[in-house]
């Protein structure tokens, strides 16, 4: 029977997870290395609405990277859409991932999310831009002239 | 409140105007970074970066015409140097311009017209993380860093004095006039390693560059960490080189030569930069000990003792993993003050131009070059440190073990010392009778 991790969100919420889990996360290892697994461990910088995403992202890799018949249970492919379809949330939710996925330090999902928003800013107009992430243009009329001129290059 | 700050003057203030984030608790006016980042200002300066750091060229050139803040983060300079570096297709190619931004358009557009104006300067931005490399580029260096000189100077040691008074009981010395005949003080400058490199390339930062490209980022450059040439590869590139110095008397044992040059893990490098480039706290790998010879240039060398950790460093139990998270500037800066006031004290000097410092093995050691500074360093092992590194290379963990092929890392210990029984037997008695070897 596998060892259960209690984690504990910053609004009070309890999560037990299976230690392979609980543990792709370095800071819940190294935390729990000094605490024992007895007590819950507290992680005042995750709500429970992020936590329960991470720990369902965790959850999934363990499981993807388990060998049955000397395979992989899921192929490269397989992990990768899964992967693409966790992340289609909203905004604040991604942003709120990052923070997690490097305060909890799991970095297959930090480099997940991270690629997720400089996706969303890739190939973009500069309007474009602003609109996806509700940026105001505070350049002058002049100062949008000249920054323009100076990154024409990179309308071309 | 208290008195105004004084006004930055004019030659530190960052070419876009960007702030430091603690102006903003006494600024008036409007925050720009957090208003101008719409939905992204969820986002630390720190994440914000490692997103644009995916970005490709044109997506950042269309991101600085979205705002003022955009306009900021996208010129940090630390974007442009990455990608120019880690360009394959620019490899060779690049020659550097005033800025790594200026260097990276000239290398993959070159026949594109680049409009070319005084950088904007925005109001209201404040960011550490953009702010505090600039300032550490150009804070002047303070007088107090500079002026504890502990580290002991000798002149006209002999080889069993230092033995006895330095390198068994594992001190640091300064040794003088010990290099006084090197052709090296003589020849090496910029013009002749130009010269003697032609055709070759060097390892900046371990990226390959021609050495005239390299020297003239070292003269532009406004980089917190300028790239530091460090060559392993220096001898046999350039022989004339290996030619115009010798391996001072006190070190001239090197035991791991028994290996041969193809066996035996790196063991020699030539050291180049500009001021304030350097080497941040490390130690040095396979419990090895070293000599550093200043042949143009100054060092300023801070030391601790091996069980000392460094303030501001942090080190996995093991030792594997080190992390000084500063810039050597950040680190004086945020550290130096709380170092002279710590249980244990560092040890410090400059080493000058044609001075050689003795780095015994597993002392913390980081080195800030106060001028153009050109070094030779090469790690050895002698009878006083044989028995640590048989049992460093003993100890099993391949992956600590390094300047050699992975695959050799294993077998090093067994290969160095069956080389050793061959080819110098007493000293290889003497590493299973260490205890005799160090009693009085």
């Amino acid at each position: 029977m596998a060892d259960k991790v209690k984690l504990r969100s910053s609004d009070q919420q309890m999560f037990e997870v299976e230690e392979e889990v609980a543990f792709q996360s370095l800071t819940v290892k190294n935390m729990s290395e000094d605490t024992g697994l007895d007590a819950p461990i507290p992680l005042p910088n995750v709500s429970s609405k992020i936590l329960a995403k991470v720990i369902e992202y965790c959850k999934y890799h363990v499981d993807a990277e388990k060998k049955a018949d000397d395979k992989p249970s899921k192929t490269e492919e397989e992990i990768k859409t899964w992967d693409t379809d966790f992340v289609k949330v909203d905004q604040s939710t991604l942003f709120e991932l990052i923070l997690a996925a490097n305060y909890l330090n799991i970095k297959s999902l930090l480099d997940l999310t991270c690629l997720t928003v400089a996706n969303m800013i890739k190939g973009k107009t500069p309007e474009e831009i602003r609109k996806t992430f509700n940026i105001v243009n505070d350049f002058t009329p002049e100062e949008e002239e000249e920054v323009r001129k100076e990154n024409q290059w990179a309308f071309e | 409140m208290g008195s105004p700050k004084a006004p930055v003057s004019q030659a530190t203030q960052h070419p876009h105007n960007v702030q430091p984030w603690g102006n903003y608790l006494f600024a008036q006016g409007k925050d720009t970074r957090n208003a101008g980042l719409g939905r992204l200002r969820a986002l630390d300066d720190e994440f914000l970066m490692q997103v644009l750091a995916l970005l490709p060229a044109e997506t950042l050139g269309r991101l600085a015409c979205v705002n003022r803040a955009f306009y900021c983060f996208s010129n940090h300079e630390d974007l442009w140097r990455a990608l120019t570096l880690e360009a394959p297709e620019l490899e060779g190619k690049w020659r550097f311009k005033n800025t790594w931004q200026q260097t990276y358009l000239k290398a993959s557009l070159p026949i594109h017209n680049f409009h070319r104006k005084h950088p904007l300067r925005v109001q209201g931005f404040y960011s550490d993380l953009l702010y505090q490399p600039w300032h550490c580029t150009t804070v002047p260096l303070h007088s107090s860093w500079l002026k504890r000189d502990t580290i002991d100077r000798r002149t006209g040691l002999s080889v069993e004095d230092f033995k006895q008074q330095y390198e068994l009981p594992n001190k640091p010395v300064i040794l003088q006039n010990t290099i006084d005949d090197w052709p090296a003080l003589l020849n090496w400058n910029s013009k002749y390693l130009k010269k003697v490199f032609k055709g070759n390339t060097i390892l900046a930062g371990d990226y390959p560059m021609g050495f005239d490209n390299f020297l003239a980022y070292s003269q532009r450059s406004r980089d917190e960490m300028p790239l530091y040439l460090f060559d392993k590869h220096f001898a046999s590139k350039a022989p004339q080189l290996a030619a115009d110095y010798k391996v001072p008397k006190y070190f001239d044992e090197d035991l791991f030569s028994v290996l041969g040059e193809a066996g035996r893990p790196d063991f020699r490098w030539l050291i180049m930069g500009p001021p304030r480039s350097g080497s941040t706290f490390h130690k040095d790998p396979n419990a090895t000990s070293a000599w550093n010879a200043v042949v143009t240039g100054s060092k300023k060398w801070i030391m601790y003792p091996p069980s000392a950790l460094p303030p501001g460093v942090h080190a996995s139990d093991d030792g594997a993993d080190v992390a000084c998270p500063v810039s050597l500037i950040e680190w004086f800066l945020n550290f130096y003050k709380e170092s002279q006031k710590g249980p244990v004290q560092p040890l410090e000097g400059i080493c000058r131009a044609g001075e050689v410092l003795f780095v015994p093995r597993g002392w913390w050691h980081m080195a800030l070059n106060l001028e153009e500074s050109i070094a030779v360093t090469q790690n050895y092992v002698s009878s006083a440190n044989l028995q640590h590194v048989v049992d460093f290379l003993k100890g099993g963990r391949a992956e600590l073990v390094s300047g050699c092929p992975f695959e050799q890392r294993g077998r090093l210990h067994d290969a160095f010392l069956s080389a050793l029984q061959q080819q110098r037997p007493q000293v290889h008695c003497l590493s299973s009778c260490a205890e005799l070897l160090l009693s009085p």
